[in-house]
């Protein structure tokens, strides 16, 4: 798939306050400033520039491979990137899951929560999902209040092989079930 | 979720006199994940590399695509599509200089595919890319790579700054040297 490809390909999703879209090298910089600071230390980070180049072209060859992936999510009013946001499943993961990264300047604002609850409302509906997954390495109170409040519940624990020990929070269904 | 439009897109297909170098599949995910566990890419990669890393190095193959617009092709031989190796363009971000980069699959090796397949992709990225040079970085105890690079006529060049401090960069004849 070529770039214009995946911009026809990739669903635009709105929220009240923001925007989920395709990824591309314009979001090379906030992602590199998030992944370089201590924020990231949750999801494999801090990363030089080469790694976070390298998270960006992940990113993207998941959407060229699974058909679906994060969004690159912006701030209505401002244009802005927040965060980095969406159905991921890679080869070798737990289960499909809604993963969130903020990038730095855009905390205790809600939009990890709006962006995440639009995503899962997308993977239920459009990817046909059944169940969805969180997970939240132990000592992410941030990212653990998320998931709170988007109603998901702790499931069991979870090794990832670089980030560690892990909750894996479990989403309701479609129909609100568990 | 839209479809994709059926805009014309002309993948680039680059035939040798024995081989085809075309844009990686998800069908060729198998042999180059295979190469992550083998001790094979322990000159690329840390060694003890997991299935796991394998297929995300495979995403990233295939994102350096998307936002580039060129990136490593899969090389095989003209009448069997499976995979042999993975040759051409490369060029992550925050990269010194722009790479033609090889990998053959185990059993592929010895027979001048990797050499082939660089030169021909070395070609293709100064006519089609426009590049004016490249280079290939190559850990200084990889011989068989080093035997590569000379015999694509490239030459130490020891003023250029490699990724790693410890790499031996080749630099490749330019566009005029054809």
């Amino acid at each position: 798939m070529t770039l214009s490809e995946m911009a026809q390909t990739v669903p635009t999703l709105e929220t009240e306050r923001l925007t989920l879209g395709p990824l591309s090298q314009d979001h090379f910089q906030p992602m590199a400033d998030f992944y370089a600071s201590e924020r990231a230390q949750f999801v494999g980070g801090p990363m030089d520039p080469e790694q976070t180049w390298r998270t960006l072209a992940l990113e993207i060859g998941h959407w060229a491979l699974r058909g679906y992936g994060r969004f690159a999510v912006t701030e209505k009013a401002s244009g802005r990137m927040v965060g980095v946001i969406g159905p991921w499943n890679p080869h070798g993961w737990p289960e499909p899951e809604i993963g969130w990264d903020l990038m730095n300047g855009f905390e205790g604002k809600g939009y990890a929560t709006e962006a995440a609850r639009a995503a899962l409302d997308h993977a239920y509906r459009d990817l046909g999902w059944t169940t969805a997954i969180s997970l939240v390495a132990k000592g992410n109170e941030g990212s653990r209040r998320v998931a709170e409040r988007l109603g998901a519940r702790f499931d069991r624990e979870f090794t990832h092989v670089r980030f560690g020990l892990m909750d894996v929070m479990r989403h309701a269904g479609p129909g609100g079930s568990a | 979720m839209s479809a994709p439009m059926a805009s014309p897109v002309i993948e680039p297909v680059i035939q040798t006199e024995r081989l085809i170098l075309r844009r990686p599949a998800e069908r060729d995910a198998e042999p180059y994940v295979a190469v992550f566990t083998s001790g094979r890419a322990d000159f690329m990669v840390a060694p003890g590399a997991s299935v796991r890393d394998g297929w995300r190095y495979f995403y990233t193959e295939l994102g350096h695509w998307d936002i580039r617009g060129y990136g490593m092709f899969t090389v095989t031989l003209k009448e069997d599509d499976s995979a042999l190796g993975m040759v051409g363009p490369w060029f992550p971000h925050t990269w010194p200089e722009r790479e033609i980069g090889w990998m053959l699959y185990a059993g592929h090796e010895g027979q001048g595919y990797a050499t082939e397949a660089g030169i021909a992709s070395r070609d293709w990225a100064y006519r089609a890319l426009g590049w004016r040079t490249a280079v290939s970085y190559i850990n200084p105890e990889n011989t068989a790579s080093i035997r590569v690079a000379e015999r694509c006529g490239a030459t130490l060049d020891p003023t250029a700054k490699g990724c790693d401090p410890d790499d031996l960069v080749y630099r490749h004849p330019g566009p005029e040297g054809h």
